[in-house]
């Protein structure tokens, strides 16, 4: 049974990782290896699709594109955190009817369709100017993230547990020593592992970053998105581009596996 | 408590909530507001458009478009999130608690790269596996010739949603069992009990709430997920076209703001319905 068990566990995973393997491995492949079907396995590795990818012949860099996101993700993942530490702390931290209303509000939020918002936040970027501006996408991400963070952020503060506040509190220690001594070292992986599901959720925006970015602030994902339409022949730069786009969100994910499984199950429930 | 107050702590939340009211709550009222007008991308309407009152909303109910992609949101949502994203997350979860943990480890990490991956490489991946001559699942079957999203597209989109989001309720799942006490498995299986029975019996009523947040939230994210544009772009003749889909192509394609703005305040409307539906079925529990 357990033997069995295992077998199922194995034909799961390879079953998920199937499609990223083959892009992985189909962007090591030169172009006429990536095209042959079924798939060369056996074929030479090659970087060639990178260095297509990174305009080796075109001279087309997709640094821009990359950088716009990195400064979208990292920016707002910030603000983020600068905003949900707080407010967690004072939720967590009351238990208060109230708050449980605050609480619900925040999550509610989560669950408006994002293309109901589409039109209006359009507008707004239009009639302020910054339309294809990052710095609205920064703020716009940080107002979609919050909801979950403070959640999220919540659900790890309110693991600390109250008898330590109260020490500390007769202890003579003030909030600020409190937060820095005391609730930081115990909620540090929590907020670690929050910030990096901000910047995964970031990162992977499509619909907005499509809608109100065009030749200059364009993120990531949008610029893939044209580079599959215009490119989608050659195989093995597409799988390239792909792999690069991915792995930021690649390396994010596994450094918060464990927390991201305890973060979003906690935050669920709690 | 631990220095405090109420002004303070008031302070603390007010930015955070100000930012959300701003930039989420006002743009749904806003919404709800151009719903109720004949505004346009284009043309007079553009410049000065005026309030049709309920038009709109009559209109979009009887349009066929609308009850088509309605009708396609509901099995998206049923086929992909409640049925297959819970049942295959559920026993993915109780089947890796018996593996060793660096399988289970592993296995986890494997499902979860699905989820994290950014859409456009996920549309772009499935797109290879699922295109005619060529596709990796036309040659594993044989059947180079079928067209997988273009004959099959709501097929295909609800089992690509599937492997898209199991591991959210599979993460769920893992760590809701890890709160079953073993000792209450073990009598169940000593009284003789199945493994069904077991599941029914003695883990469903422990983790009656986590199956009720799990189904609300893959449920919602489900129906305002846009990924399927990437896929399918609603087609071949609407007959993938969600509700999001439609109402990106009716708002930008068409340019009918207004019209588009009614079928987006019908969605949130829609969205509300379940999150109190489920609010109710959680009180009742408490």
């Amino acid at each position: 049974m357990r033997r069995l068990v295992g077998v199922v566990a194995w034909f799961s995973a390879i079953l998920f990782f199937a499609p990223v393997a083959w892009m992985v491995l189909t962007s090591l492949h030169s172009e006429p290896d990536a095209a042959t079907n079924p798939p060369s396995l056996g074929a030479g590795l090659t970087l060639q699709g990178y260095e297509e990818f990174f305009g080796a012949s075109t001279g087309q860099s997709p640094w821009p594109p990359l950088i716009n996101s990195f400064s979208a993700s990292i920016g707002s993942t910030i603000i983020v955190l600068l905003l949900a530490i707080p407010a967690a702390y004072a939720l967590s931290i009351k238990k208060v009817e109230k708050w449980t209303d605050v609480m619900f509000f925040f999550l509610s939020t989560k669950m408006l369709p994002v293309v109901a918002g589409l039109l209006p936040i359009y507008l707004v970027a239009q009639f302020t100017g910054m339309l294809d501006n990052i710095s609205f996408l920064v703020i716009l991400y940080t107002s979609m993230n919050l909801p979950i963070a403070v959640w999220l952020m919540r659900s790890f503060l309110a693991e600390v547990p109250p008898e330590i506040l109260e020490a500390a509190s007769i202890d003579g220690a003030g909030l600020i020593t409190t937060l820095r001594r005391v609730v930081a070292p115990i909620a540090m992986p929590g907020i670690a592992a929050t910030a990096l599901i901000c910047f995964i959720f970031s990162w992977n925006e499509l619909l907005f970053a499509r809608v109100l970015t065009g030749v200059v602030a364009g993120t990531a994902p949008v610029f893939l998105t044209g580079f599959v339409t215009s490119q989608g022949l050659f195989l093995a730069k597409v799988c390239a581009a792909a792999t690069v786009v991915s792995l930021p969100v690649l390396i994010a994910g596994f450094a918060a596996q464990d927390k991201l499984v305890q973060g979003l199950s906690l935050g669920a429930v709690k | 408590m631990a220095g405090l107050g109420v002004a303070r702590a008031v302070g603390f939340v007010a930015p955070a909530l100000l930012l959300v009211g701003v930039f989420l709550v006002f743009p749904a009222l806003w919404t709800l507001y151009i719903g109720v007008t004949d505004y346009q991308l284009t043309g007079p309407a553009a410049a000065a458009p005026s309030a049709v009152g309920l038009d709109n909303f009559a209109a979009v109910l009887d349009d066929a478009l609308f009850t088509n992609s309605l009708w396609l949101t509901a099995l998206f949502v049923l086929g992909s999130a409640v049925v297959g994203q819970n049942a295959l997350g559920f026993a993915l979860a109780w089947l890796l608690r018996r593996v060793r943990p660096w399988l289970r480890r592993t296995t986890e990490g494997l499902v979860l790269l699905a989820w994290i991956l950014p859409g456009p490489v996920v549309a772009y991946l499935w797109f290879a596996v699922l295109s005619r001559d060529g596709g990796t699942l036309g040659l594993l079957l044989d059947d180079p010739t079928t067209a997988w999203l273009v004959q099959y597209p709501m097929v295909s989109l609800v089992v690509f949603n599937v492997w898209r989001g199991t591991a959210f309720s599979m993460l769920l799942y893992t760590s809701a069992l890890a709160a079953v006490p073993p000792s209450q498995l073990e009598t169940a299986r000593l009284v003789g009990a199945n493994g069904w029975q077991a599941v029914r019996d003695v883990v469903f009523p422990h983790i009656r709430g986590h199956v009720l947040t799990n189904t609300l939230l893959i449920s919602l994210w489900t129906a305002n997920d846009f990924t399927p544009f990437l896929l399918t772009a609603g087609g071949p003749n609407h007959e993938s076209e969600v509700l999001p889909v439609l109402i990106y192509r009716q708002a930008l394609e068409g340019g009918r703001l207004g019209y588009a703005s009614a079928m987006s305040s019908l969605l949130l409307v829609g969205n509300l319905v379940v999150a109190l539906v489920y609010l109710r079925l959680l009180r009742r529990r408490a």
